[in-house]
């Protein structure tokens, strides 16, 4: 079973809330969820939206077409009416409104609404939508919020502008009566999340009481067993989880959108206990700049203290002579790259795959950038442990590619996909220092032992250094330790298995070759089109330095067909590709709209390249 | 401290006024005694940024980028707070391409040393104007007299809350060693701006006119009482003001009443002054020791 449901309304409203209420209720009975947000640089007012696809398997993926759309105003009913299948929650109050009057709204927006409905012989009002829609089919519920808020304001004697944010509820309340499910669990969320406070609980109850009477049962969901528990986690926190778990103990970072909320929840949690009966705590800097950042970062490694740093492009584009710098002097710094809609400030609160040749080569001159990319929220958690670990086996910057998209949207999900095994900690070649220690004592594979600052007297310079760390700009001592340094990456090529670098999934003569945040969206229209007839492989590349090459031309040789999908413009990933396999991919589908990719769009684009043989599919699906 | 044989040929030109600083912290280091592992410098890039490598002490040295020196060190300084970080920037290293950072030292207090090599031009890029030259000044290799005004270090440093603010001058190497002890034994952010001639791109600001004008000044710059704060800072400033005909050495402000940024953190991190992050251990047989299950039960729905 696969139900795609999306609230939506102006920011700053508590929509967040709501689909995490939503999310709670349905996986405690037995569901797994995989939510999609979206949102406009901008506090309050501006139109957001969340997309909950839920599944009686994990789905990775939204949808364009949504089954049931909740909302409570005029604007998310003209923002998505069109991509609505089954059910629209709306405010009855609203439909006298015309798209032409909603301010908030951008103009090509307007444009297109009023072209839509009135190009099907429509005017262009809320009621004229859900004429629209009823002929398609649509089951319109009408609620009337103002009623069901007033009944909070006098039961319960709550100010007007509170009562206001029950709204949301009371549309959850009719979406959550639609599955048919036990409305204990929706009770039951409600009361962990507002339980706190008895106000905002008896209010929440009130009006989640009052929105499953709008609606009955549709869908006959049945409750599903839980073998062990389910939790309920986005990027962001998956990959701050990471990085403690993983023994992060310095965090520096400066204010940007997508990344800050990862170092905001490492301060939160900055306290921890070890398995040991020990304490200790994260260091968590809000810096100056992302200068600033970078380079604490790096200082504080020398110390011995696993260090990172999280930002986006533009802040990403300042750390890049730190980096370079890091590079230079072999430090280990791990830095989580919230990859955005770029160039310039571009689209700051959407996502991209724009930076990967960027942080491929970011910092000057050649020196060892290790480059992982995580595809989903398991990956992520994992590749936050596995970051901190490769930076200081190979004492070198670790850049960990975490797309918007990823990082913001939340899964529900097994908890033992992130309590199995034992969490390995590689610390690297170390020396405790002593007399006559030289950091950069030459060695065949390139790694020198690394003491820390305080057991040692050491040297480090940005200028070409000899092994005790001071300057030579002597030819042949340059010609050995810029060959040292390099030669970390052989290492680490020669080190990890090309197929840990790679995942594979199914057998085709089709591949669809990718990296990041749309292997999800991938996966489940491999499964669907696997049901029409239609067989790919997908093949998602999880580290681009050091580069799988010998694997990746091992399963790409003899394939009719091998289709780039990618949130940009060129197909970088598949640019990396033919620079290092020569193999060029045979076609491509490519967004750069800085929504993700859906289900829908996927899979007719796929059938494109696959059936009708199309070179190049360009997306632009989602609000 | 341990005295050790510099293998590294100084590169300064002769006469410059490094010479004066580096043996001032030469002299100092010697009569604080650190163990020379414990003592690290930063330094940035120009010719003051080569000093680490010059010193005639056992140190460890960090030769950082152009303007970073600042924010790479709080670095070092926040997971070791054992260690003693002595900072070492030029004035364009400090008050141009790194201000932001010199500003925002100031509003952490972390318990180090800032010490400027403030001699007016870019030395090592040939002789261009540093936010520290005067308007109206043309030194020698500028093509036109500068037109850009100059920061006054004591003043925006008194500003944005160091809470130890001095100047001195190269070539009085007592008054300046004694100086940089006192930075160092300061509890907070200490900055000692010391002058400096450069003899070959600086005509202007020379030894000569330099001794001509500098004199110690005799106030006294300690607060006492929190009270005191703002009529010693305006005291200060006031004080830094004198330039053209004399220009006071000496310590302006001194204040230990300002929580460091270490007893700040220690207010989230209750052991974190002796269980700081380069001490912690966070494996045993390369297994990860640190334990998160209580903050993934929080995420928990079902």
């Amino acid at each position: 079973m696969r139900l795609s449901w999306m609230i939506g309304g102006a920011q700053g409203l508590g929509v967040d809330t709501s689909a995490n209420l939503f999310g709670s209720a349905v996986a405690k009975a037995g569901y797994y969820l995989y939510g999609n947000r979206e949102y406009y640089s901008n506090i309050k007012g501006r139109h957001s939206y969340f997309n909950v696809v839920i599944g009686s398997k994990p789905y990775r993926s939204i949808s364009e077409k949504v089954n049931i759309l909740a909302s409570f105003d005029a604007e998310t009913v003209f923002q998505h009416f069109t991509s609505v299948t089954d059910f629209l929650i709306y405010d009855k109050a609203s439909e006298i409104v015309k798209a032409e009057t909603v301010r908030s709204m951008e103009n090509e927006i307007t444009e297109k609404v009023v072209k839509e409905l009135e190009s099907n012989g429509f005017g262009t009002s809320i009621s004229d939508v859900i004429q629209y829609l009823n002929k398609r089919g649509v089951k319109c519920i009408p609620v009337t919020y103002v009623d069901e808020i007033n009944t909070v304001i006098n039961n319960l004697k709550i100010p007007p502008p509170v009562a206001g944010k029950a709204k949301n509820t009371v549309a959850i309340g009719a979406s959550y009566a639609l599955l048919g499910l036990k409305a204990d669990y929706l009770r039951s969320a409600i009361k962990e999340q507002f339980g706190k406070n008895d106000l905002f609980y008896n209010m929440n109850m009130l009006a989640a009481e009052a929105g499953m009477k709008y609606a009955k049962a549709n869908y006959n969901m049945e409750e599903l067993q839980i073998s062990d528990g389910r939790v309920q986690i986005d990027g962001n926190t998956l990959s701050a989880m990471g990085k403690i778990a993983g023994g992060l103990r310095f965090q520096s970072y400066y204010p940007i959108t997508p990344a800050s909320d990862e170092s905001t929840y490492i301060e939160a949690n900055q306290v921890v206990q070890t398995s040991t009966g020990g304490s200790g705590g994260v260091v968590v800097v809000q810096s100056e700049d992302e200068l600033a950042a970078i380079n604490m970062a790096i200082g504080s490694s020398l110390t011995g203290a696993r260090s990172a740093t999280a930002t986006s492009g533009p802040g990403f584009s300042l750390m890049s002579e730190g980096i370079s710098w890091a590079g230079m002097n072999e430090v280990p710094v791990l830095i989580t790259y919230y990859m955005r809609g770029a160039p310039a400030t571009g689209l700051p609160t959407r996502s991209g795959q724009a930076d990967l040749k960027f942080a491929l080569n970011v910092g000057h001159g050649e020196f060892p950038r290790i480059i992982i990319a995580s595809g989903d929220h398991e990956e992520v958690f994992y590749d936050a442990i596995y970051g901190l670990n490769l930076a200081e086996r190979y004492q070198t910057p670790v850049i960990h590619i975490i797309e918007k998209g990823l990082a913001n949207a939340y899964s529900v999900l097994d908890m033992k996909t992130f309590s199995g095994p034992k969490i390995a900690i590689e610390r690297g070649l170390l020396s405790e220092g002593g007399d006559g220690y030289k950091r950069f004592a030459f060695s065949e594979n390139g790694i020198s032992p690394r003491a820390f600052l305080g057991k040692a007297s050491i040297f480090y310079t940005g200028d070409e250094h000899n092994e005790m760390g001071h300057i030579t700009e002597e030819s042949i001592n340059r010609r050995i330790i810029y060959e040292k340094r390099l030669k970390k990456l052989e290492t680490a090529d020669k080190e990890i298995m090309e197929e840990s670098m790679v995942n594979v999934y199914g057998e085709a003569e089709n591949v669809i070759l990718l990296w990041g945040a749309s292997k999800g969206v991938a996966l489940d229209a491999m499964e669907e089109l696997n049901e029409k007839g239609v067989y790919v492989e997908v093949v998602q590349v999880r580290m681009f330095n050091p580069y799988p090459k010998e694997y990746m031309r091992k399963i790409l040789s003899n394939k009719r067909r091998i289709i780039a999908l990618e949130s940009n413009y060129y197909a970088q990933g598949a640019e990396v590709l033919t620079e290092k396999t020569g193999i060029t991919p045979t076609a491509s589908i490519l967004k750069w709209t800085g929504r993700p990719i859906l289900l829908d769009e996927l899979v007719s684009a796929i059938e494109d390249v696959v059936v009708h043989n199309k070179k190049r599919v360009v997306l632009d699906g989602g609000a | 401290m341990e005295e050790h044989n510099v293998t590294e040929f100084n590169d300064w030109c002769p006469g410059c006024g490094d010479f004066g600083i580096l043996r001032a912290e030469d002299l100092a280091l010697e009569e604080l005694k650190f163990d020379y592992k414990n003592f690290v410098v930063v330094s940035g890039i120009g010719c003051s940024g080569k000093a680490p490598h010059f010193f005639s002490h056992k140190i460890s040295g960090v030769h950082m980028l152009h303007g970073r020196a600042l924010a790479f060190a709080a670095g070092i300084k926040l997971s070791n707070p054992s260690l003693n970080v002595l900072i070492e920037a030029g004035d364009g290293d400090t008050f141009g391409i790194g201000a932001g950072h010199f500003v925002n030292a100031g509003r952490r207090n972390i318990d180090m040393t800032l010490l400027v090599h403030d001699n007016g031009v870019y030395g090592l890029t040939k002789g261009q104007a540093s936010p520290t030259l005067h308007r109206g000044e043309k030194t020698k290799s500028l093509p036109k007299p500068n037109i850009n005004d100059a920061i006054n270090p004591i003043a925006l440093a008194l500003s944005v809350g160091y809470t130890f603010v001095a100047r001195g001058f190269a070539y009085d190497v007592n008054g300046t060693k004694e100086l940089i002890k006192k930075a160092i034994q300061h509890k907070g952010m200490a900055l000692v701006d010391v002058l400096q001639p450069c003899p070959t791109y600086n005509d202007i600001n020379t030894n000569e006119w330099y001794r001509k004008r500098v004199y110690n000044m005799d106030i006294n710059p300690v607060v006492d009482k929190l009270e005191e704060i703002p009529q010693k800072i305006s005291a200060a400033i006031t004080k830094s003001y004198e330039w053209e005909e004399k220009i006071p050495l000496g310590i302006f402000y001194q204040n230990e009443l300002v929580p460091t940024f270490e007893e700040r953190l220690k207010e989230s991190m209750p052991d974190y002054m002796d269980n700081y992050p380069s001490v912690q251990k966070i494996e045993e047989n390369g297994e990860a020791t640190t334990v998160y299950d209580k903050l993934l039960q929080a995420r928990k729905v079902a």
